[in-house]
């Protein structure tokens, strides 16, 4: 019936461990080197990063509140005493909105997964590039306010 | 995966072409119940792993974290335009309340993830609960003492 014996379970993984045995040495999964990077497993790496990254800016934000003297408005005026021009602050304005927009409609897709819909694989790639559209969209939309 | 072809090399499973039929696995009790009606010679030494009702109140504790951590995500979603139509001491707090849960036990996850052996996982709970606890207090500080969180995005977003 089978016309070569199949591969012995232990040989499975002791190959792919050895395929992925570069990212061994630098300490990282060897997954990263076996798998192809798909645009699901981009997307699952940017939420995870742009989560921290989200985090630490809120924390940055209380510790801040709590040791830094003077109130939040004089901090503005420092800012708006520096006259920046539009172009820098709609920049500013953008990279500090893209992480949440992204963050916030890839968590809905989740929430849709948890729900057990669109697990399909098809599925996972249009909702994926569905997401990326809306986040650039409304990350423009938001830093143009 | 990686467990589950481990666990059948050490069971004596032979050839893969039984993996999924001979791979012992954690199922509910009438399942095992079914399989074992159907023994073959070919299982020995596999063994049954399943859990009885009794024995499921250890992880009731994950499932209702689980559950929170989807509550408190959808809370947050709501806040989100709550905080742009209605801006109001109460959405700042819950605001404030939402977001150091929400970036808590994510944060959480990546060092369960990240973070190996006990020693250095205690540690790493330890310090971000301190992160957390220390963000919760500034965001509410900040409501208190200052503007509020959803003046200042307005007030930043004037510039």
């Amino acid at each position: 019936m089978w016309s070569h014996p199949e591969p012995s379970p232990i040989k499975i993984v002791l190959t792919s461990r050895h395929a992925g045995r570069h990212c061994l040495r630098s300490h990282l999964s060897p997954q990263l080197c076996i798998r192809s990077w798909s645009l699901p497993m981009m997307m699952s790496i940017c939420h995870r990063g742009t989560g921290m990254a989200l985090s630490g800016g809120v924390s940055l934000f209380g510790v801040s509140a709590l040791l830094l003297p003077g109130n939040f408005e004089s901090y503005l005026e420092f800012v708006k005493s520096l006259c920046l021009g539009p172009a820098l602050i709609y920049t500013a304005k953008f990279a500090l909105v893209f992480p949440l927009m992204y963050h916030t409609w890839n968590g809905i897709r989740h929430l849709m997964w948890d729900l057990g819909k669109g697990l399909k694989t098809a599925h996972l790639y249009q909702s994926g590039v569905a997401i990326l559209v809306l986040t650039v969209l409304s990350s423009a939309g938001l830093a143009a306010m | 995966m990686a467990a589950i072809l481990r666990l059948s090399v050490l069971c004596g499973a032979q050839g893969s072409r039984g993996l999924f039929l001979r791979t012992p696995v954690v199922k509910p009790a009438h399942v095992s119940a079914f399989l074992q009606d159907r023994l073959s010679p070919g299982w020995y030494g596999t063994q049954h792993i399943h859990l009885t009702p009794s024995r499921h109140s250890g992880s009731k504790a994950a499932s209702l974290h689980w559950t929170s951590e989807r509550i408190v995500s959808v809370l947050l979603l709501g806040l989100l335009p709550a905080a742009y139509l209605n801006p109001c001491s109460a959405v700042d707090y819950s605001l404030a309340a939402a977001l150091a849960l929400h970036s808590h036990w994510g944060l959480g996850q990546v060092v369960t993830d990240y973070v190996h052996g006990d020693g250095s996982q205690k540690a790493a709970k330890a310090g971000l609960l301190a992160l957390s606890a220390l963000t919760f207090a500034g965001l509410c500080y900040f409501n208190y003492h200052d503007v509020g969180i959803c003046k200042a995005v307005a007030m930043l977003w004037k510039l």
